[in-house]
């Protein structure tokens, strides 16, 4: 079994390598080819160990030393428990319908190979983060993804940085920066967590540190709930640490499906559940409640950007975050399996959702604008399909995947009593509804708003089309095929979270008032949008929407707060400080002893006469001294 | 009775003609009359000293001095010869080939 | 091989004065057959080195004058032998990248005197010995930068050798009077440091030692405040000389805090550490912002350079093995990251003629190979996992965790305002539309650049990926030093701070 995990673990590294080695020469389709199989051996293999851990339990292997210093050893070390076996599978799945998805969509682009790299090196990375059986193994994967977030998103690395009143995300290679400095500002708190770790328990695993809970101190097992939390908000763009997410659509849009969507941002999900004897641990049981109450103020708070934005990429980002948030608000009520179960079928509709979007790109030739588009049905019928589904999905209606991942935090928020929690999320699911039609009733029906620009949409090839089949079909059966088997899968590792008999009574309840709302929101939508785009001067003015609009202000708020005092107080430090007081007060000294040699040269007259002065002045001056010293001492 | 004292006083004013004499004049040959004038000042003062101790050790250093002073004088007044035949002047305004 | 040490010294100034008669066309090529030669001498240095031995190996002992107890002592152990190869590395690296033209036979016979006293520096064990290569080491660099600088030479030459000379007088006083302690207590004179190891001395004399041995060292390193000659040294240097500068003659203070003043000034280094830590936080926090407002590209990793020197610093008097392991280690890993980084800058400087960021951007459409290998030291420099960078920083705030949580979260910054001043630097750049004209046809990388680089690239991630061959020797030494301070320390306190900081759990 464990040259299983090898290959699932380093396929996609030999992929990536190898199309690094085609880097920096004109598209050759074989870097495509060759990766995509290698990540499908990497799935065939993740899905193999599946079926292994179903059966046989855990798989755990230490592949060799990596850090030894002190008392601190660090290894290589892998584990395929169940969590781990879902997560690769959710993994490779989408990064193999992505990799096929994008030799049709980058075919025209220059980096078609360099692509293809760093693909699969995110991959490799995200695989390394889910696999590993210790804290610093996972901070290799979470640092890895970083990069290739970073190395993505600023794909398009020429673009110009323009003004954030003709793109909010002023530029890739911006953008790029931004996300990895706000994922590092998170990074911080990871770290101090496992430094935490470590000196409390000497090692860095996570078997050796679950085993200590148990005897370890209220405040610290607070202190490290919190520091690793921090560093879950920065990969999963938790308020305040959100930003970066939508400005990361500047990457290509497999990048987004990929990386923005499925696998990277639910990094902090992961983290949490894998956590999970911490954060269900009764000492940090507030903090596990601040998760929930923040995951649940992030879902509203997103979904409320996503109604008004008219980009179809941020919308769908901000989307992405809002689900973000009922997953957190799950593991925070400690429904971990829950939380798992959302983001698997999340990550499938999700992806299939940005897809979408590509090819509705790809057709508009990089238009975003939805507000642009509309009647698209007509040319691209399959996508129209997809993106319904997904939609569909997403809006969590019945049977799709959406709704038994949705409903049931819903029901546990009902279980736990929390019922802010369940009004906010439902609330939700209403405007995610709404928003999420809102987006596919103007992009694919109503009046061809296309035709003024000249463009002539075209649907994608047919190969595309079948590679993300598997996503839609997922999309629409996981729900109901897979619910029970996953929920007893995982409580093999994840505590078994039951609703309580009194809910389970009324859940009928509550699943009827989530569908009737998220109902309304797609009627809603048709209505006000479903026979073309009608613009409200009024609505459009008020306050409500700019503030919406502009994202709370929020960028700006940050700019003016963050960004733009760092770079004047780095200026002021080097102008003022540095130059003016360091280094001065170093060149004052050495001036004053050049100074002082300079006066004192006045005195070498050259006349005997006056150095014989001298000499007196001073032989009396050494008497004085000297007497005096003898008088006084 | 003359004392010890006396001496004393004698070779001190004398060492205070000396060393005005070293401070004001511009001649370099006056300069050197008034370094011997000092070093007779401490001749005198060697010797007195010296006879009143009982010791001989001061009388020795008297001559030792006296030997030197010749010496340097024999050098000396070679030197101003040479300094005056290539400047042309004793003055020590003049001479100030060292200033820096 | 009884006397490898002194053929690894001794060799490159040989070869240097036999370089007056070579050809002035072939000099170059002299020079690199001369420091693969070396290298490969260093390299059979850690081969026949035991890594499991704590202590100093390959020892020489020759007494020059017996009377004062001067010798020719030379030894080596897990802490300097890395440092030595990277020395070696860093010499031949740079000579076979260098750029110039002119006086190029000069400029290889420079190069191998320095690379003498460089390795000279890490080996000596006696005090004389070591002061003599560390004050010679600046005659070479004075005329590197002197002679081959830029426009304003002579003031940075001049500042670099009287600033550091200052310090290093300091340092030399401390020594007489330390072996004057030594004659004071035994009856016989020493210089030889494992003998001074041996000194116990009381509190008092300890601080005011320190203190002399501080001086010498920390602007060396450079320390805030004494840090303002490297700027210009940097600035005006032309690239061999920075890549040198910045890869081994900066670590020349740090390892003399390791080797002087914490074994033979426990308890003042202990009782030193706060105010130590406070300047080395200043030192990454600080010089990191005034690196970010640099236009100058060169400039810029010249103040990161500061402000990684301040994590070694901090590594150093974390006291515990994590840390000052994660500091030797992380020394080399910023000697061979910033040694290529200035190579880089050079790079850019041959085609271009100019430092300045505003002259650059959108490079990477034009020079992609040009792009990958300083994205790769780029990631290197903010500490990714799987490069060097990451190792020894990841133990240097892990040890320096247990002796002050709060301190360490200042400096975690750097993870944060590292990646903001790299990641500027590379944007304005690489990225964004070609601006300037004249950019639109630069060459990328020519083989010889490639040459020196690509090693430095495998090395990057080798040692990020296995480390284990270079940091167990370092981390058997320091374990070894670590125990000796702790068996040395006289007052309470220190002996406490040694072991609690060294404790592996709080329980």
């Amino acid at each position: 079994m464990e040259s299983l995990v090898y290959v699932a673990l380093f396929a996609p590294l030999v992929g990536s390598l190898f199309a690094a080695l085609f880097g920096m020469s004109p598209k050759n389709l074989i870097t495509g080819i060759a990766t995509s199989a290698l990540l499908f051996i990497s799935w065939v293999a993740s899905v193999l160990l599946l079926i292994h851990v179903v059966g046989n339990g855990a798989v755990s292997t230490t592949l060799m030393d990596w850090i030894g210093a002190g008392d601190l050893l660090i290894q290589f070390g892998f584990q395929v428990d169940a969590v781990t076996a879902v997560m690769m599978v959710v993994v490779t799945t989408v990064s193999t319908v992505v990799h096929v998805y994008s030799i049709g969509y980058m075919d025209h682009d220059k980096g078609f190979n360099r692509f293809f790299s760093y693909l699969s090196a995110f991959v490799f990375s995200m695989l390394v983060l889910v696999m590993s059986d210790n804290f610093a193994g996972l901070f290799i994967g979470w640092e890895g993804v970083g990069v290739c977030s970073w190395l993505l998103i600023g794909f398009w690395y020429h673009k110009e940085d323009v003004s954030t009143d003709i793109n909010p995300s002023i530029s890739p290679s911006w953008a790029a920066n931004e996300a990895f400095i706000m994922n590092r500002i998170a990074d911080l708190g990871m770290l101090i967590g496992i430094f935490l770790i470590y000196w409390n328990t000497g090692s860095l695993t996570y078997d050796t540190f679950f085993a200590s809970i148990p005897t370890m101190d209220a405040q610290l097992l607070v202190a490290i709930a919190v520091a690793l939390f921090i560093g879950a908000m920065g990969k999963s763009a938790q308020f305040p640490l959100h930003t970066w997410l939508a400005d990361a659509m500047e990457g290509p849009t497999p990048v987004s499906a990929l990386i923005h969507a499925a696998t990277m941002v639910t990094a902090g999900v992961y983290l949490v559940i894998r956590a999970n004897p911490l954060y269900s641990h009764e000492a940090v049981e507030g903090v596990s409640l601040f998760i929930a109450y923040l995951g649940t103020f992030v879902a509203m708070f997103a979904a409320t950007m996503a109604l008004v934005n008219r980009d179809l990429k941020r919308i769908i980002a901000y989307s992405t975050l809002s689900q973000l948030g009922y997953m957190f608000a799950a593991a925070g009520l400690g429904a971990y399996w829950v939380a798992l179960f959302h983001l698997a079928a999340h990550a499938f509709f999700k992806a299939l959702l940005f897809l979408g979007a590509g090819n509705v790109m790809h057709a508009m030739h990089d238009e975003l604008d939805i507000f642009k588009m509309g009647g698209l049905s007509k040319v691209m019928k399959w996508t129209y399909i997809y993106m319904g589904l997904a939609s569909l999905a997403l809006a969590g209606i019945f049977p799709l995947a959406g709704f038994y991942s949705k409903d049931t935090i819903l029901e546990v928020a009902i279980n736990e009593d929390t019922y802010l929690i369940w009004f906010a999320l439902w609330v939700t699911a209403g405007l995610t509804a709404f928003y999420s039609f809102r987006q596919v009733f103007l992009t694919f029906s109503g009046n061809e708003r296309y035709k003024e620009l000249g463009h002539r949409p075209h649907e994608m090839p047919n190969y595309v089309l079948i590679a993300m089949a598997p996503l839609a079909i997922l999309a629409v059966i996981f729900g109901f095929v897979f619910m029970d088997s996953f929920q007893a899968f995982t409580s093999t590792v994840l505590p078994a979270y039951e609703m309580s008999h009194a809910t389970h009574e009324i859940a009928w309840v509550f699943i009827i008032l989530t569908t009737l709302i998220a109902l309304s929101g797609i009627f809603y939508a048709y209505k006000k949008y479903g026979a073309g785009l009608i613009r409200d001067e009024k609505v459009e003015s008020s306050f409500v929407y700019k503030l919406l609009s502009n994202q709370y202000y929020i960028p700006k708020f940050y700019d003016s707060m963050f960004t733009k005092p760092y770079r004047e107080i780095s200026d002021m430090l080097w102008k003022r400080v540095d130059l003016k007081i360091v280094d001065a007060i170093v060149d004052a000294i050495a001036k004053f002893i050049y100074f002082s040699g300079d006066k004192s040269r006045a005195m070498q007259t050259g006349n005997l006469s006056h150095y014989l002065n001298w000499m007196a002045a001073g032989v009396l001056l050494v008497a004085v001294i000297v007497s005096l010293s003898a008088v006084l001492g | 009775m003359i004392e010890l004292s006396h001496y004393l006083v004698v070779s001190g004013i004398l060492f205070s003609i000396g060393v005005v004499g070293v401070l004001r004049r511009k001649n370099l040959l006056m300069l050197f009359f008034a370094t011997e004038i000092m070093l007779n000042a401490a001749n005198i003062a060697f010797a007195a000293v010296s006879s009143y101790y009982g010791d001989l050790s001061g009388q020795m250093f008297a001559f030792f001095i006296i030997a030197v002073a010749a010496s340097e004088v024999a050098v000396g007044l070679g030197l101003l010869i040479v300094l005056y035949k290539k400047q042309g002047t004793l003055d020590l305004d003049d001479l100030a080939v060292m200033k820096g | 091989m009884d006397h490898i040490l002194t053929i690894l010294v001794f060799f490159p100034a040989f070869a240097g004065l036999l370089g007056f008669v070579v050809d002035k066309g072939s000099a170059r090529a002299y020079g690199i057959a001369v420091a693969t030669i070396e290298l490969f001498i260093a390299l059979w240095l850690w081969m026949s080195f035991d890594g499991s031995n704590g202590g100093m190996q390959f020892v020489e002992m020759l007494p020059l004058v017996p009377d004062f107890g001067i010798s020719y002592y030379l030894g080596v152990d897990g802490i300097s032998l890395f440092i030595v190869i990277m020395a070696a590395l860093m010499t031949l690296v740079g000579m076979i990248s260098m750029s110039i033209e002119k006086d190029v036979k000069n400029m290889i016979i420079s190069l191998l005197f320095l690379e003498m006293t460089m390795v000279g520096v890490f080996v000596a064990l006696d005090a004389i010995v070591f002061y003599l290569f560390w004050e010679l080491s600046l005659v070479p660099m004075l005329y590197i930068i002197g002679a081959w600088g830029g426009p304003r030479r002579v003031y940075a030459a001049v500042k670099f050798f009287l600033y550091t000379f200052l310090g290093s007088l300091i340092m030399l006083v401390g020594m007489l009077f330390l072996a004057y302690l030594y004659h004071d207590v035994t009856g016989t004179w020493s210089f030889a440091i494992t003998d001074w190891y041996a000194l116990v001395l009381p509190m008092e004399y300890q601080v005011w030692l320190f203190i002399a041995f501080f001086m010498g060292f920390a602007i060396k390193v450079p320390m805030f405040p004494f840090h303002t000659w490297l700027p210009y040294a940097h600035g005006q240097a032309p690239t061999i000389g920075s890549v040198i500068l910045a890869a081994v003659l900066l670590k020349m203070g740090t390892y003399g805090f390791v080797r002087f003043s914490l074994p033979i000034f426990p308890d003042a280094s202990v009782m030193m550490i706060t105010p130590i830590a406070i300047l080395s936080l200043i030192m990454v926090v600080y010089t990191a912002m005034v690196a970010y407002a640099q236009k100058d590209i060169k400039q810029v990793i010249a103040y990161s350079s500061v402000s990684h020197m301040g994590i070694i610093m901090l590594g150093v008097f974390a006291m515990n093995a994590e840390g000052i392991s994660g500091s030797i280690f992380l020394m080399l890993s910023h000697g061979i990251v910033s040694g290529a980084l200035f190579m880089l800058v050079g790079v850019i400087y041959d085609r271009l003629h100019t430092k300045e960021l505003d002259n650059f951007g959108g490079l990477a459409a034009v020079m992609p190979k040009y792009a990958t290998i300083f994205g790769i030291m780029l990631m290197a420099s903010v500490g990714l996992p799987l490069t060097i960078g990451f190792v020894g920083e990841f133990l240097v705030l892990l040890g320096f965790y247990k002796v002050s949580p709060m301190m360490t979260i200042v400096a975690g910054l750097t993870i944060i305002i590292g990646a903001i001043y790299m990641l500027s630097i590379y944007k304005r750049t690489f990225f964004g539309p070609i601006t300037h004209d004249e950019n639109k046809k630069l060459k990328d990388l020519n083989s010889k650049e490639i040459v020196s680089l690509v090693p430095l690239v495998m090395i990057v991630i080798w040692l990020g990926i296995y480390p284990k061959p270079v940091l167990e020797p370092i981390d058997n030494s320091v374990k070894a030093l670590v125990s000796f301070m702790e068996k040395k320390a006289q007052t309470q306190e220190a002996k406490d701070i040694i072991v609690s900081t060294n404790a592996g759990e709080d329980k």
